[in-house]
């Protein structure tokens, strides 16, 4: 809804907030919005491109948007547009889109670092792949791609035929006597691309004094494989829905899937039938568990060092997971179950089987989450390693927009299977684990936690599909074989994946791929604390904050 | 033998008669002592094969197979099964590959510290071996000094792991062997220092008067007719905990394994080494191991006694070393890794001051029994 | 060299890989099969047959792998180390950090051009006699992201392979089959006639002086190692 500048005089929407809370932004926003640009989730403001640091602390300050969730950018015929998606951590339904058009000679648009600093990736993120340049930005470099890289590769103009040059900069050796300036006796030292702790390919820049970490820089990008390109080069029916899988590939793929498939059925007006909205909800939660034990199998190879027991324990339980969700969606892990309005098919028959194997494992549970109790959270030097170590303050990880176990670990108590309720979740008994640790311990314990409320959450599902009557078995609504959403609707949608808010924010240009696809991933904005987080402390914590930030490569870089 | 005689001789401290050490066995079994000195010297070298064989043996069995195996039955894996029985044929299979792989030597490193220092980690823990007596006469020398000989020598490795650290020209090898000698130096007093409490137990320095003053009875066990040796680590559990400590400190090993630390430094101070150095130093923590398992043994757990006739001396020090090897895999596979300043803050505050309390109390004790 | 005009290779002549090929293994067999003895000899005595046999059947039982994840691919790689699969029974299980000390290296992922580089470096660092095993579609052709704009399409462009395990991912076993099918190889003193394509590392001073070299030419220095990618250039 690209126009719309009339101010939708007394809508009868029951929507949280609507009326009252638009007229009231409204007002506030005074001059400065000059046009409306409504998303399907959300009000929509046209604001001038100076405006913006203005704005943004008004909407926090004044109206209590203090969740910058996700900033994208693109580009249209006639101009650049940045659309900072906001939100808040106390009710995510209540959202609004700040929209900054720039023309296409001058993209220049002010930055909102110095507001919300999590906008500082997100920025740094739209400049490299859409070309749009932000004033007052503290740092605006390339972040994905490497810094030789010639023209930005969502922008129109771009010719992927072209050649590049990439970089292998080395750097000095402490030995060589003029590394040393006079100032300092600080070390450069680069921790990946290539490390056993940085759980894939991280590249992390720290300059050490004597073992304190003196400053640490993450620079990603070495897993950028396109895939904001590959889904907007996929029609919206089948062919998108295998990536999602591959953002965050832990085995959580079924809660990416979900972000996918909740964004585009809210898109294209799709009923999900409520047998495979249960469907969904169990094998989301089986993922997450297989998620957060093998974050908890890292986290554990962190602290301990080389491949020990712990990490081999809960391999033995992703084993029996991973089992599980096979047996359901015929893959181990990247599962493209999911189809828009449904699941691909019913449980697998004999269904008895795949209950009790289910079961099994949920009974088994308990003992192994002792178990795991008992050798790591219980065990004294993993308490004084990590207890008060990694600190990220609750305010902290809000402003750099933190979500998931890592927020919740700080005590921010945000959830949005809970908050934004979507699947079944809304009818099911389960808690929202929060610990006000905000340390290392605290994270890792509140993964555990999660663990134990997911299995409820799927032995609920249990019960409810083993008594659900047989001819109302509906796996798929009904979608139309092509999806053609109308031009110019733009939505952005959100789950709970296993390391946050999981958002997709999708711009229909009329045909049957987007015109703009754009994944908010919790990792890339988890990784960023990073830098608060272990700044001033010793090596071995900032490893150790790394591994308990969980955070998936695949997922930061896209 | 030629203590009696007028001739110089190589084993002076011999108190006549029986021989003891295991040249003046090979001397007197081959006829070499006609020789004088240098038959002395050649049975020196014969004897001083053998036992360095047998040390290295250990090492071979340790490192490519019994560690892996170990470890695999700790986390519910089988680990290497297909070469022989058990996969022993690895060792084997490992030890050439690694010695036929191309030896890069980095062009930045620092020589020729950096080919010494693999030989400086391996043979400093070969050397302890020549005073720790291991039963069934095998014992290569045994100085008044033994126990002060033994903690000097094993002091020599961290010279060994700073100049690796150093000269590989890799910052986490510096980090590694920088991390190594902080560490040694924390946990080397704490361990002398209770060793000293060992020594006024026994009244000597030397290992064999050591475990002999351990082979008396502590008590019997009414009714099963059974005694208790007066091993010190049942003298004093007190000390052999503090000992067993601060050793895995020394050597490196989990809750203390920070001078590799494979999650933070990739594999700290041996980062750069490839091929037969990295074979070496691979060996020379080995070797530490168990001449920390040896020192254990031989100052508390009673050296090569055990129950039989004396020649099976070397088999229950053999099995006293690998029940130290043992634990140490198995914390390796239990326990996490403590942070560089908690390690030396354990180090300085805790061991030190505790292993002082340890020897002011032997010291009393030992004083008023006296 | 430009994108309007595709490297010579897809279309007609299979000269510039056969020459890369040559370049990197020699004439004849694997160099990495052959000892300097048998150089000096000139022929293969038979001890020296037995010998090389030997040392195949060591190589070929016994290898450390590199500790190496990129993507996807290195969750099921992890798996096949751990404890249902593992990979350590065939003594192909012990993970080293250190490339110096590893012999073979798992790709297990998608390679972009950021890391193509890196990746070429960790693999020059490691010692030979080295392998590589290929994990998964990414690593083939680029898999499912081939059309991106910073995907290479397969690791076999920047380093090369000797055994590919298709999948995406692979499962552990296949996996598992693929490092046995490897040290199948190695015991028989097989290798692939591997075909690399020249993404090599060059010093930027080196480099033809074309358009883009004259553009970056104040950002990089004249002896800093650059690699080429070219997205159009690769089939």
């Amino acid at each position: 809804m690209s126009t719309g500048t009339e101010t939708e005089p007394e809508a009868e929407l029951a929507e949280p907030g609507s009326e009252t809370n638009e007229a009231a932004l409204e007002s506030l926003l005074g001059e400065r919005a000059i046009a409306r640009d409504d998303h399907l989730n959300a009000p929509g403001f046209v604001i001038n491109p100076n405006d913006v640091q203005d704005v943004l602390s008004d909407l926090r300050d004044e109206a209590g948007y203090d969740h910058l969730s996700c900033v994208t950018a693109q580009q249209y015929e006639d101009r650049y547009e940045s659309i900072y998606h906001m939100k808040k951590f106390a009710d995510p339904t209540d959202e609004v889109s700040i929209v900054v058009p720039t023309t296409v000679d001058d993209p220049v648009s002010q930055s909102a670092e110095p507001v919300f600093r999590t906008a500082d990736w997100h920025e740094r993120e739209a400049y490299d792949l859409v070309g749009v340049e932000y004033e007052d930005h503290p740092d605006l470099r390339r972040i994905l791609l490497p810094e030789t890289w010639q023209g930005h590769p969502l922008s129109k103009d771009y010719d992927q035929e072209k050649p590049q040059l990439v970089t292998l900069t080395e750097h000095q050796n402490p030995i060589q006597p003029d590394h040393h300036d006079a100032e300092s006796d600080t070390m450069f030292l680069n921790i990946g691309p290539h490390h056993p702790a940085t759980h894939g390919v991280l590249h992390v820049k720290t300059v050490l004094d004597g073992e304190t970490v003196a400053d640490v820089e993450p620079d990603i990008g070495y897993l950028h494989r396109c895939e904001e390109q590959m889904c907007e080069q996929g029609t919206y029916r089948h062919q998108i829905m295998p990536y999602p899988d591959r953002w965050d590939y832990v085995s959580a793929g079924l809660l990416n899937e979900w972000a996918y498939a909740r964004v585009i059925e809210d898109l294209a007006d799709i009923e999900v039938p409520e047998y495979a909205q249960i469907i969904r909800t169990m094998g989301a939660e089986l993922c997450r568990i297989a998620s957060h034990m093998l974050a908890l199998g890292t986290f554990a190879l962190d602290v301990y060092g080389e491949f020990t027991a712990t990490f081999m324990y809960t391999f033995r339980d992703r084993e029996v997971i991973q089992d599980i969700l096979e047996d359901l969606t015929g893959q181990r892990m990247m599962f493209n179950y999911f189809r828009v309005g449904g699941v691909a098919w019913d449980l697998p028959e004999p269904r008895e089987e795949f209950f009790e194997q289910t079961r099994e494992f949920l009974n088994e549970l308990p003992a192994k989450v002792g178990e795991y109790n008992d050798l790591i959270t219980g065990n004294e030097i993993f308490q004084t390693r990590c207890i008060d170590t990694g600190v990220l303050e609750p305010e902290v990880a809000k402003d750099y927009g933190c979500t998931g176990p890592v927020a919740r670990g700080s005590g921010v108590d945000y959830d949005l299977r809970r908050d934004d309720p979507y699947g079944y979740y809304e009818q099911l008994d389960w808690d929202v684990i929060t610990r006000d640790g905000a340390d290392n311990y605290a994270r890792v314990l509140c993964r555990m936690e999660e663990v134990e409320e997911s299995a409820k959450i799927i032995e609920q599902c249990l019960d409810l599909l083993e008594d659900w009557p047989e001819d109302e078995r509906d796996v798929q609504a009904n979608v139309p074989r092509t999806l053609k959403p109308d031009a110019g609707t733009e939505i952005y949608r959100a789950v709970e994946g296993a390391k946050g808010e999981l958002g997709i924010y999708i711009r229909s240009d009329g045909s049957d791929k987007p015109g703009r696809f754009k994944i908010r991933s919790p990792c890339f904005s988890n990784l960023q604390a990073l830098e608060e987080m272990s700044e001033g402390e010793y090596i071995p914590d900032l490893i150790a904050s790394l591994g308990s930030l969980d955070i998936v490569l695949g997922e930061v870089d896209r | 033998m030629s203590g009696a005689t007028a001739t110089p001789s190589l084993f002076p401290l011999q108190n006549g008669g029986d021989p003891v050490l295991l040249p003046e066995h090979i001397t007197e079994l081959t006829g070499l002592d006609q020789f004088g000195l240098a038959g002395e010297l050649l049975a020196t070298f014969v004897a001083a094969f053998i036992v360095g064989n047998f040390i290295l043996a250990m090492t071979g069995v340790a490192g490519p197979w019994a560690k892996r195996k170990i470890t695999a039955s700790f986390t519910d894996r089988i680990a290497v099964n297909h070469l022989g029985p058990g996969g022993i044929g690895i060792i084997i299979a490992d030890a050439v590959r690694l010695l036929a792989k191309e030896n890069i030597i980095p062009e930045n490193v620092d020589r020729p510290a950096y080919d010494l220092a693999p030989i400086v980690i391996a043979g400093s823990a070969m050397l302890g071996f020549a005073v720790i007596p291991m039963g069934s006469g095998i014992h290569l020398a045994d100085p008044e000094v033994g126990l002060a000989f033994v903690f000097a020598v094993a002091g020599i490795a961290s010279i060994g792991l700073v100049m690796a650290g150093y000269a590989s020209g890799n910052k986490y090898s510096l980090l590694g062997g920088l991390r190594a000698v902080a560490q040694n130096v924390a946990y080397e007093i704490p361990l002398v220092v209770t060793g000293m409490s060992v020594v006024l137990f026994a009244g000597s320095l030397q290992m064999s008067t050591i475990v002999d003053a351990q082979q008396q009875t502590l008590f019997t066990i009414p009714g099963l007719e059974w005694a208790v040796p007066a091993w010190f680590a049942l003298v004093n559990p007190f000390a052999f905990v503090l000992f067993l400590i601060a050793n895995f400190a020394e050597v490196g090993r989990n809750p203390f394994d920070m001078p590799e630390a494979p999650a933070e430094l990739i594999a700290g101070y041996q980062t750069e080494y490839s091929s037969v150095y990295f074979v070496l130093v691979y060996l020379g923590e080995f070797l530490h191991i168990f001449l920390g398992g040896a020192i254990i043994a031989t100052i508390f757990l009673g050296g090569p006694a055990g129950p039989g006739p004396d020649e099976l001396g070397i088999l229950w020090f053999t099995l006293k070393i690998w029940g130290v090897f043992f634990l140490t895999q198995w914390l390796r596979s239990a326990v996490p890794r403590v942070r560089i300043d908690q390690l030396i803050e354990i180090g300085w505050k805790g061991l030190l001051v505790l292993s002082f309390a340890n020897l002011g109390l032997t010291a009393a004790i030992v004083g008023v029994i006296a | 060299m430009s994108s309007d005009e595709p490297r010579q290779t897809i279309y007609d002549s299979t000269a510039p890989s056969t020459d890369t090929r040559d370049a990197r293994i020699g004439e004849g067999v694997d160099d990495r099969f052959n000892s300097k003895l048998r150089e000096a000899f000139g022929a293969s005595p038979f001890i020296l047959t037995k010998f090389d046999e030997f040392m195949n059947w060591v190589r070929g039982n016994s290898m450390f792998m590199l500790q190496f994840g990129i993507a996807c691919c290195s969750i099921e790689m992890m798996h096949t180390y751990a404890i249902k699969h593992d990979l350590d029974r065939f003594g192909a299980g012990v993970p080293r950090a250190s490339p110096r000390q590893a012999d073979v290296m798992i790709v297990p992922g998608t390679i972009v051009s950021k890391f193509g580089p890196r990746m070429k470096r960790v693999y020059d660092q490691m010692p030979e006699p080295k392998f590589v095993v290929g994990m998964g579609s990414c690593t083939i052709s680029g898999g499912p992201f081939q059309e991106g704009y910073n995907v290479v399409k397969g690791a076999e462009e920047i380093i090369p392979i000797d055994i590919h395990v298709p999948g995406c991912p692979p499962r552990p076993e296949a996996l598992l089959y693929g490092v046995l099918k490897l040290q199948e190889r190695i015991k028989n003193g097989e290798s692939s006639a591997v075909v690399v394509k020249p993404y090599e590392l060059e010093e930027f001073g080196d480099l033809q002086k074309d358009e883009l070299v004259q553009k970056l030419a104040s950002e990089i220095d004249e002896d800093d190692l650059v690699m080429r990618y070219n997205w159009a250039d690769s089939p």
